[in-house]
């Protein structure tokens, strides 16, 4: 779902509390520009992890915009804490984890912390609003299992691959010809059309 | 009156708001170019964890304020840096020439004035050493899972 940019649809974002989490000075004048340019006006700026508990454990949140904080990636840490230690409504925040890069040994952390989605840096304003436009509209059920919670990462609907049917008519289909196949190895001869005699 | 603001006006300020913190982000991301040619200049000749790491802390900060900065190139070639940074710790391999075109590409990118067309040679330059890289990380993991 893209966004246009030129769009004069409408959205409002002034009522929202946002975490943004970032550690850099810099990084964090980014992101304040552009969800302040977005309308945002309560935010709790965070640059530490730390920080960023305090604040979750004292403040009803709308959204968290979470950075990495590579090489630490102890932003992934912050999030799957906020899904696994937070009370409601916070431990159900939707989440949006931006990266600068993500490490070979980061990948499986960053699928698994519990985010809504990952964006990468360079911020675009009209890709965070897209982002936050899709968060707030999608409703992905929860999952809570041993090794994660989160929003399901099942998300994408894009029906089956081109020219395969679905699997559940596959297995009705294949039933049917198991079924057929049985019964002509059992009666062979009703089967068989009866032979011309030609004398 | 309907509340909050359209996207295209929404989208409009905050570029504006990016706008004006142009100035700033350039300062900071020239400050984070020096740390890391001063980084680079003492790097031994063997292979050291904790200072590529460092370079890694630095270059990977940056990565976000090329854009800001009018100049976009400078996150490609940070994105690549990262990444050769990252291969070189996974292969537990340092290569002098590999790190230091990274450095003086990012420097060069900063320059005022860079035409478009050499912007993309640089470029192309960096990600094929990234690319060299990447296949040898990619290979050694590969032989490590058999």
């Amino acid at each position: 779902m893209a966004l246009d940019a030129s769009s004069r649809a409408r959205f409002n974002l002034e009522k929202a509390s946002i975490l943004l989490l970032d550690d850099t000075a810099m990084g964090m004048s980014i992101l304040v520009q552009i969800v302040t340019g977005l309308g945002a006006k309560q935010l709790y700026r965070c640059n530490a992890y730390e920080m960023a508990q305090e604040v979750a454990q004292t403040h009803e949140i709308d959204l968290a915009i979470v950075d990495a904080l590579a090489p630490s990636g102890q932003g992934y840490d912050f999030v799957q804490w906020l899904r696994r230690e937070t009370q409601e409504p916070n431990c159900y925040a939707p989440v949006l984890i931006t990266t600068a890069h993500t490490p070979t040994s980061d990948i499986v952390r960053a699928r698994d912390a519990g985010g809504h989605f990952i964006i990468k840096k360079p911020l675009a304003p009209v890709v965070l609003l897209e982002r936050i436009v899709w968060v707030a509209r999608a409703s992905r059920p929860f999952l809570f299992t041993g090794s994660y919670v989160g929003p399901d990462r099942r998300f994408r609907d894009d029906g089956p691959p081109d020219g395969v049917g679905r699997r559940r008519e596959d297995l009705v289909k294949a039933e049917a010809e198991a079924k057929a196949q049985a019964e002509g190895e059992a009666q062979p001869e009703a089967e068989a059309p009866p032979e011309r005699s030609t004398g | 009156m309907p509340g909050g603001l359209p996207v295209a006006e929404a989208v409009e300020r905050a570029q504006a708001n990016l706008e004006s913190i142009k100035p700033t982000c350039s300062a900071e991301l020239l400050a984070l170019l020096e740390l890391c040619e001063a980084g680079y200049a003492t790097l031994g000749d063997g292979f050291d964890d904790s200072a590529l790491e460092g370079l890694y802390a630095i270059a990977v900060k940056g990565i976000g304020a090329g854009e800001v900065c009018g100049a976009p190139p400078v996150d490609i070639a940070l994105t690549s840096f990262c990444d050769l940074l990252d291969h070189l710790r996974t292969l537990r391999r340092f290569d002098r020439a590999a790190v230091g075109v990274h450095v003086q590409a990012w420097r060069l990118l900063m320059s005022p004035g860079v035409p478009k067309a050499g912007a993309e040679q640089i470029l192309d330059g960096l990600l094929k050493v990234r690319a060299r890289f990447a296949a040898e990380a990619a290979a050694a993991a590969k032989s490590d899972a058999a």
